[in-house]
């Protein structure tokens, strides 16, 4: 176990050194790009020291606070999940952006930190259930699992509407980890999971028709190589070209020469590998995974339920979109559109991360609220 | 409890995807970055221009003029059928065929598709001002080969085609690709190494899209050397011009330096047709008469009456005869119970006489004296029976009997019979026009051994040739009774080629009526050489089944003239 103090040094070194290396990444993403140009390098830049900001003030911002403001922020975000499907932009056939100024502000981010924080509050009210507990099943389950499955459905249908279907998926998954923490009866636990993986076949009716190509493709990138296949392939030709020690920056000729689309947002990583080969990215992921682990440390160590809860939906949140996002590029997930933390273009992402590094931080400052 | 299984399973999908990108990175690093390069790098050829060929005056007989072929790279098409219709509406070709061809030749995507060769330049220019409404659409600007003299260089030129697959499988380790053009027939195939030049190619790296982004390398393609040749375009226009509806061959040469100036084989084709890939090709190679044949070199013909110049040259090395010998010809000539014809009753004649006449009598009775074996080697002395050297492919031999041959092809052994018609050159000796030629020119210079070629200068550099003695050296006095013989066949008013006694020319020459087998008419002869003429030249005038030497004697007189009045003689 480590020192509090350590850990957030640990945190600040690992996040300092995440986001540099992003934005080295989308600067030479960005430079011969067909889509975006160079600004949107200044931008995520601007937004970085935004961040660190944001996560210096929120580190000594009591957390206790947002226990406070959880069901309000939840309010508020369902609010605006509800608007960016009215008012929303349309950006590539998807609504998931509101223009605030010169900001695109993207609601589904800030929902997924919302169900953490109104999750956390719900699972560390309820009282532990022990053998003796006198309530009926019908209670039990009623309190334990269907409360918290409809506040996670609500936002989750909401940005499945937009359609995000990773940010839903993401949303889900974290409703599942904090629920397996909350304590809940095994048996409970793994009926609801078999319950879901058994609706899996009726939910594809719901898919839009790119999102099944998407999903097929996955199984074979190969049936439809210029269309849904393309993406696969070209990104798999570019981390794998990289080879062990990339060929170099702004070199990769996938990157530079257009083969790679999405590639300073949900494909950043196939241009790490392709430019810095595999020493670039195993030093990545060994980055992520300090900073996973400093959390994890976090979390495990902090006495308030509240708090635990929290954070373990952060450390759920992040590792997932790590180790999808990655999975994605490598072609051993189905492509889902999950931004890379820290490291891919996106504005309210970095933000909510910032946010969610930043009350980690408080969080390790406070060994005991007692 | 619950957070071990949570931190178990953050430990095992990054141990996951750290595998998943060893695997990919460093496992099948190789195989991706090459899938990288070809993703981004394409090679453009770049066809080298080919020689051109000149004759000694510096005209151009072949030529490179610009073509413009219409291709259509399948992936960057956007309406199939706008693009079809108005492709099919600017070349006047249905539309239907075009996509025909179209589909047929697609190998991939990206590369380009070539619907229709040789585009005229107005359409060409139509197509190209349209070109970018038509995404897809290439007007590639190549060379093609072009033989401003038609038929009338075609034989010795020769011509270009594509290589076909044989000459590729051949080839390939030569550096040749599918892409190039070979010489199939002629100078053009002889000299095709000189030629060529060598490819060269662009590399080209290229974006998502296929558009080209820079350029990698280029290699530019070195054009091929230019030749000149030793014709004179004159005298073979005026060759060829004489031959026109006849079937034959001519060829005139230096009589110095063995530069062949005209070379003649009628009827001839046109070489440009082989290049457009034109319809009328497969015609040429059915027709019975053979116009792609240079007969001038490929032909084999009995030499009739012009063997006699060997039979004379030969009786005399051997002292067999002399020039005062003297045979009374009373028109046939009785072999137990066979008459050996001869043409007239020619009466008591003597060498020079009885070659100026083309008197046989004279000849089965020299023949008589000789045997078949010194008749043989004699005629090999003088090229018969192989081939000349000279620079073209497809050169034939000939023939020279030998009783040993006779022995073994007919099973029977060589008679008196066989000896009389050897000595006229019938049966079976077989010449070239070449090969006579070159042996009248070894006559009229006094038994120097004449290579006959067609190459002036490859490049910058030219090229001379060396004569050389024969290889059984011959009396200076043979040779002047043999030439005394060939004067009076054309001087003389009871010669067999007086017509050809030009003003100013002293031509020296024998005639030849040579029988074919079957039915039809006799191959007619002259060949001859004019010693003291501002050019010194041997010729030989061929027409197969042309009946008598007359006529072959009328277009050498009509060749000659000519070349007087150019001041060529």
């Amino acid at each position: 176990m480590m020192e509090y103090r350590n850990l957030g040094r640990m945190i600040w070194m690992a996040v300092i050194a995440i986001t540099v290396v992003g934005l080295v990444t989308i600067y030479s993403a960005s430079a011969h790009n067909v889509r975006v140009t160079q600004s949107v390098f200044f931008q995520q830049l601007i937004c970085v020291l935004a961040g660190f900001a944001i996560m210096f003030l929120l580190s000594y911002f009591d957390y206790r606070k947002f226990y406070d403001m959880a069901y309000v922020l939840y309010g508020g975000s369902i609010f605006l999940l509800i608007a960016v499907l009215v008012l929303g932009r349309d950006i590539l056939g998807a609504k998931r952006w509101i223009e605030i100024g010169f900001f695109n502000f993207q609601p589904s981010e800030v929902a997924k930190l919302a169900v953490i924080l109104v999750l956390g509050r719900y699972f560390c009210g309820q009282r532990p259930t022990h053998d003796f507990d006198i309530r009926g099943r019908k209670e039990i389950l009623w309190r334990d699992l269907f409360v918290p499955l409809l506040l996670t459905i609500i936002p989750a249908l909401l940005v499945f509407k937009q359609p995000d279907l990773g940010t839903a998926i993401l949303i889900f998954g974290i409703f599942i980890v904090m629920l397996f923490i909350s304590e809940i009866e095994y048996r409970y636990f793994f009926s609801f999971l078999s319950v879901c993986f058994g609706l899996v076949p009726f939910l594809w009716h719901f898919l839009k028709p790119y999102q099944k190509d998407r999903l097929l493709v996955f199984l074979n990138p190969n049936i439809d190589p210029l269309g849904a296949g393309y993406t696969i392939i070209q990104s798999k030709i570019a981390v794998g070209s990289g080879r062990l020690f990339g060929k170099g920056w702004q070199a990769g000729t996938q990157n530079q020469l257009n083969f790679l689309p999405e590639r300073h947002t949900d494909f950043i990583f196939s241009v790490i590998a392709e430019e810095w080969g595999l020493v670039g990215t195993l030093f990545v992921i060994f980055c992520f995974f300090v900073l996973i682990m400093c959390c994890f440390n976090i979390a495990q160590q902090t006495k308030d339920k509240f708090g635990m809860m929290v954070a373990m939906g952060m450390v759920t949140i992040l590792s997932l979109q790590v180790v999808i996002n990655i999975g994605m590029v490598l072609g051993i997930f189905p492509i889902v559109g999950i931004p890379l933390p820290l490291v891919s273009y996106g504005r309210t992402s970095l933000l909510m991360f910032a946010f969610i590094f930043g009350f980690l931080l408080n969080l390790s400052k406070r060994r005991s609220v007692f | 409890m619950r957070l071990k299984i949570i931190s178990l399973i953050i430990f095992f999908l990054f141990g996951l995807i750290t595998y998943a990108l060893v695997y990919t990175q460093a496992l099948q690093g190789y195989y991706f970055y090459n899938l990288s390069k070809n993703n981004r790098i394409r090679v453009v050829h770049k066809e080298a221009r080919r020689g051109r060929v000149f004759d000694r005056n510096g005209i151009v007989l072949a030529d490179n003029r610009i073509s413009f072929d219409v291709m259509v790279v399948p992936q960057e098409v956007k309406n199939r059928n706008d693009l079809f219709l108005f492709l099919g509406e600017v070349l006047g070709i249905d539309k239907q065929k075009l996509w025909k061809t179209f589909q047929q030749k697609t190998i991939n995507s990206f590369a380009p598709v070539m619907v229709a060769e040789n585009v005229p330049k107005e359409k060409a220019v139509v197509l190209e001002e349209n070109k970018f409404l038509f995404p897809g659409l290439v007007i590639e600007v190549g060379f093609q080969r072009d033989y401003p003299f038609k038929e009338i260089t075609a034989h010795v030129i020769g011509y270009v085609g594509k290589l076909s697959r044989s000459e590729l499988n051949e080839l390939k380790d030569y550096g040749y690709t599918v892409h190039n053009l070979i010489g199939k027939s002629g100078i053009e195939e002889f000299y095709n190494s000189y030629l060529k030049g060598e490819t060269g190619g662009l590399q080209i790296e290229v974006n998502h899209r296929g558009e080209q982004v820079r350029v990698l390398g280029v290699k530019e393609p070195v054009k091929g050397q230019d030749i000149a040749l030793t014709i004179d375009s004159r005298i073979q226009k005026a060759a060829m011009d004489l031959l026109v509806g006849r079937k034959g061959a001519m060829v005139v040469m230096d009589l110095d330096k063995g530069e062949i100036l005209a070379m003649a084989s009628s009827p001839s084709f046109d070489p440009n047709f082989f290049v457009e890939g034109n319809r009328v090709v497969s015609q040429y190679c059915a027709d019975p008469q053979a116009p792609l044949l240079n007969r001038a070199i490929g032909g084999q013909y009995p030499p009739g009456s012009v063997f006699k110049v060997i039979m004379a040259l030969c009786a005399l090395e051997n002292k067999r005869i002399q020039a005062q010998t003297t045979f009374t010809c009373p028109g046939y000539y009785q072999l137990g119970r066979r008459q050996f014809r001869c043409t007239h009753v020619h009466g008591a004649q003597n060498l020079t006489e009885a070659i100026a006449h083309s008197c046989n009598v004279y000849f089965y009775n020299t023949g008589l004296l000789l045997d078949v074996n010194l008749m043989n080697k004699f005629s090999r002395i003088y090229g018969l029976g192989t081939v000349t050297g000279i620079d073209l492919p497809y050169e034939a031999r000939g023939s020279v009997p030998d009783a040993h041959q006779l022995r073994v092809k007919q099973g029977r052994s060589w008679s008196k019979g066989d000896t009389l018609n050897f000595s006229i050159g019938q049966g079976d000796v077989q010449v070239t026009p070449i090969q006579l030629v070159k042996m009248m020119a070894s006559v009229a210079r006094g038994g120097q051994d004449i290579h006959p070629h067609l190459i002036k200068s490859i490049g910058a550099s030219e090229i001379t040739d060396d004569t050389l003695p024969l290889e059984k050296p011959v009396r200076n006095q043979t040779y002047e009774i043999v030439r005394a013989g060939l004067r009076a066949a054309v001087g003389d008013y009871s010669g067999t080629a007086h017509v050809l006694d030009i003003n100013g020319l002293s031509v020296f020459g024998k005639t030849g009526t040579a029988q074919s087998s079957g039915d039809q008419h006799t191959h007619a002869w002259f060949v001859g050489f004019i010693p003291n003429a501002k050019t010194k030249i041997a010729f030989c005038v061929f027409l197969e089944h042309g009946g008598s030497s007359y006529y072959a004697c009328q277009l050498a007189r009509d060749l000659l003239t000519y070349m007087q009045t150019e001041n060529i003689l």
